[in-house]
């Protein structure tokens, strides 16, 4: 039947068409992927985890402010030593009294062609301080007045002297785009054509999939060799280090632990580990709140020195992070080289089971006829409950090492994992904080120690103080080094403020994790490595000084 | 008349539905543990005030009794309220998002459905035979592997290993298309192993499905009426035999498709594709209660839609649903 053979014809007909379009694709595909590497045009990042908003001030999120310090300038930016270096600023000084800065500016223009002046730096400042809108409102606590005397000078004046200089963290934001939204309307502004001064202009986010940046050949500074830069969204970080291997992605900065081990000897990649500012830490809530359902055992600082001895922050490292970080102790991550306080080991409260049950001994925690958990003089016994966050495995695994610790000393833990936003919830419900210990960890938002040394002030409690720790003396000290603009005296004080808050024993510091990330070596070459990470860092520069190979 | 009055019946009985999806939604989200404004702060140092004025922003500081009526209001003028993660109307958002899931699904939808209904007919023509034991072993074999390994080892032996299919997202990025047909090829590649996967775990429910179905009515006396009439063997399988066994692959077709409107999550996390799936799972982790209402209206219209369609298709297949 003449029916039948046109269908068969057709069937053919259409099964060639089928293996012959993905493979025309794939041809496709291929000659992108010679022409990129001939020379290449773009810095293809590759991450797992999605921005939030491109609103510079409501973002929470370090993969937007990633994105959004290549589209915006600072006043002043970091260099790759970390170092201060001109932004939209060429100089500042600082007043004889510490409490003004003055910042005298270039001249740029916006990304809409419009120029750029002072009254656009004060803008930002009076914004941000008037509206509270943004997490930078931090920085301008103590601002009372920002000033525009002429269009290339800003004058900043505080309360009293500012040890972090605010220029560092605000981006600065366009007037003529932001002055008519009230408070509301820029919590509610998606600022999805973002204008800044920067090296880059936005171009587009496809949500779930890639933002994509392109060269402002308008810009201050030296002009970068990439023409634009795309971070690409994965879910799965196994694929992602794939497409790295397979020449789809430039440069990955956050690769979990046992993957990056696997790309050691791959061809024309550089796995590089660099130190972080970061730390993973244990908890212990201490709320005087009457309405704390946490256990008041644990407000008597032997059983959290016990409990402190009681682990081996090595072993932490050594089997929940793969060996992939150094050992914790004070509150400031050793990445942040002279301003962390070495504790000699021996001084530490670290690795000794002894010690722990010697202190509990002492203190009258004694094991009673046969049992194996520590019992109080009136009879409680040493029973408390542990949390972590399920996914982040590298917690649950230091939370399962820690209970077994403690169990040796004869203190029992029971640990219960949950997801993030639930611990959160149940950590920093400051009305009725009812847990005992948890795990988790910490970023540091600025390079500046005030970020994590802010952490455990009292007026931190229902904010970022996550185990209600409230003591006079330590914001005192910490109050003192915010203010202290001689760097030997602010280096001082920081240091006493770690041994003071280490010595409290509310925070068992597990580990400072390093930061893997990797990159090929056969596109762009250049890559700086820098504390705290190539990209996804304080300093943009990478992005601005690497060459096409 | 009676036909109008079923179609009024199985509206108001749409509408019922709908109120109660919408109030489970909100209850079922709003118990949860967890606070997307704690969330949020938690990144950086905020003022009280701030805290404050987001919540307020979000509409989290009226009680969750007040909280819901307003919720009921926007949703009669249209408004989803507003994404508390990418902080954008939930509206956009979803947009993008569904857009994505229905090019994946679509593909791999179609492809299981005809393919599956194709070769169960084929192999139930010829049961017994080695050819239809070696494709039931196979399909079934296929319906037993997990989706995200299945994924995994296609993307290393396809996409790694020999380089043929691109192994993620959904275009080449920052490509740049001199024609719509260039970027069509683009997406179609990107479209291949995902698709593939899909249609590997699935496609055996509807081989068996069609298989059996096929099987029994070809039992069925009126088949012996066909063959003694002098009809061609062809066309009593395809017109006689296959119509007959249709209603089964369509209730089977009706769970699929409602299944798939969720996003193929694991697929989506593998091939990293912006879809359904992904957005729900990561909006209930930031507790975006306006992401995860909203996605779960569309759920709940796309089945309601697609089980009164199927309704309405098997009163066309059999006559005897239709005198019912």
């Amino acid at each position: 039947m003449p029916a039948e053979t046109n269908r068969r014809e057709f069937l053919k007909r259409a099964g060639l068409l089928a293996v012959a379009v993905p493979g025309a694709a794939a041809a496709l595909d291929a000659c992108a992927a010679v022409a990129t590497s001939a020379k290449a045009s773009t810095i293809r990042v590759g991450w797992a985890i999605e921005p939030d908003t491109m609103n510079p001030l409501t973002t929470y999120s370090t993969q937007a402010v990633e994105v959004l310090q290549l589209v915006y300038d600072n006043l002043i930016q970091y260099d790759l030593q970390l170092k201060p270096e001109p932004g939209l600023a060429t100089s500042w000084s600082y007043s004889p009294d510490g409490t003004s800065i003055t910042y005298k500016l270039r001249s740029a223009k916006w990304h809409d062609g419009r120029p750029f002046s002072s009254a656009d730096a004060k803008f930002t400042f009076d914004l941000i301080k008037t509206k509270q809108v943004s997490q930078y409102a931090q920085w301008v606590t103590d601002l009372t007045a920002a000033e525009a005397p002429d269009p290339a000078t800003l004058v900043l004046r505080f309360s009293r002297p500012q040890a972090f200089n605010p220029g560092l963290a605000v981006p600065i934001i366009p007037q003529h785009i932001w002055q008519s939204m009230s408070a509301s309307q820029i919590q509610r502004f998606p600022n999805s054509a973002p204008v800044g001064t920067g090296p880059y202009k936005f171009v587009n986010w496809k949500k779930g999939q890639s933002i994509e940046i392109a060269r402002n050949d308008g810009w201050w500074g030296t002009r970068p060799a990439a023409q634009k830069v795309t971070w690409i969204l994965f879910q799965n970080e196994d694929v992602m280090t794939q497409s790295l291997r397979t020449g789809a992605l430039d440069i990955c900065p956050e690769i979990p632990p046992t993957i990056w081990d696997g790309l050691a000897g791959a061809q024309n990649i550089k796995a590089v580990s660099m130190q972080s500012f970061s730390f993973h830490h244990i908890g212990i809530n201490v709320s005087e709140n009457p309405n704390s359902g946490g256990n008041p055992l644990l407000k008597d600082r032997t059983i959290r020195l016990a409990l402190s001895y009681a682990v081996d922050r090595k072993q932490l490292v050594d089997i929940a992070l793969a060996g992939h970080g150094l050992p914790g102790s004070v509150i400031l991550p050793a990445g942040f080289g002279e301003w962390h306080l070495d504790i000699p080991p021996g001084k530490q409260f670290n690795a000794n089971p002894a010690k722990a049950r010697a202190l509990l001994d002492a203190a009258g925690y004694t094991l009673k006829n046969g049992s194996t958990v520590r019992t109080s003089k009136d009879g409680k016994p040493l029973s408390f409950r542990l949390i972590a966050i399920q996914s982040t495995s590298v917690d649950v695994a230091a939370a399962q090492l820690f209970r077994d610790a403690c169990a040796k000393v004869g203190i029992e833990l029971t640990l219960t994992t949950l997801d993030a936003n639930s611990l959160g919830s149940t950590v920093y419900n400051a009305k009725a904080p009812n847990w005992d210990i948890f795990v988790w960890g910490w970023d540091s938002g600025v390079y500046d120690p005030d970020y994590m040394l802010g952490v455990p002030l009292c007026n931190q409690i229902g904010s970022n103080n996550d185990v209600y720790y409230c003591d006079r003396h330590y914001d005192q000290l910490y109050n003192e080094q915010a203010t202290v603009i001689d760097h030997a005296r602010r280096l001082a004080l920081v240091r006493e403020a770690q041994q003071y808050y280490y010595d409290a024993a509310a925070y068992i510091i597990m580990w400072y994790q390093a930061k893997l990330q990797g990159y090929r070596t056969d596109t762009w070459t250049g890559w700086t490595p820098v504390t705290g990470g190539m990209i996804l860092n304080f300093t943009r520069d990478n992005y601005l000084k690497v060459r096409p190979v | 008349m009676s036909r109008l009055r079923y179609l009024a019946r199985k509206t108001v009985w749409l509408a019922v539905t709908l109120y109660f999806v919408i109030t489970f939604n909100f209850v079922l989200f709003h118990v949860l543990p967890g606070n997307p404004v704690r969330l949020l702060a938690r990144s950086g140092h905020l003022t009280p005030q701030a805290v404050a004025d987001i919540t307020r922003v979000y509409g989290l500081n009226h009680p969750p009794p007040v909280q819901y009526v307003i919720y009921l209001k926007d949703l009669l003028h249209g408004q989803l309220g507003i994404s508390y993660t990418y902080r954008e109307p939930v509206s956009q958002l979803l947009g993008q998002y569904l857009g994505n899931t229905i090019v994946l699904l679509t593909a791999a939808t179609v492809l299981t459905i005809v393919l599956g209904v194709l070769i169960g007919v084929v192999v139930a023509n010829r049961r017994g035979t080695g050819w239809d034991s070696a494709t039931v072993t196979t399909s079934v074999i296929g319906w037993s592997l997990p989706t995200f390994w299945t994924g995994l080892i296609l993307t290393f032996l396809l996409g790694v290993w020999l380089h043929a299919f691109p192994i993620f997202g959904m275009q080449t990025p920052n490509a740049v298309y001199t024609s719509g047909l260039q970027r069509l090829e683009d997406i179609g590649a990107h479209l291949f192993l995902p698709t593939l996967t899909l249609v590997i775990v699935n496609i055996a429910q509807f081989v068996l499905v069609a298989r059996a179905s096929v099987i029994e009515v070809l039992a069925e006396d009126f088949m012996v009426t066909a063959t003694a009439k002098g009809l061609l063997p062809r066309r009593i399988l395809w017109r006689h035999a296959v119509r007959n066994a249709l209603l089964p692959v369509v209730t089977a077709s009706a769970l699929l498709i409602s299944l798939v409107v969720g996003g193929a999550i694991e697929v989506e996390t593998v091939f990293s594709w912006p879809g359904m799936g992904l957005l729900v799972y990561n909006s209930v982790l930031n507790r975006d209660y306006p992401v995860i209402e909203a996605a779960f209206l569309v759920f709940a219209v796309v089945v309601l839609l697609v089980n009164f369609a199927s309704d309405l298709l098997y009163q066309v297949l059999d006559p005897r649903v239709r005198e019912a």
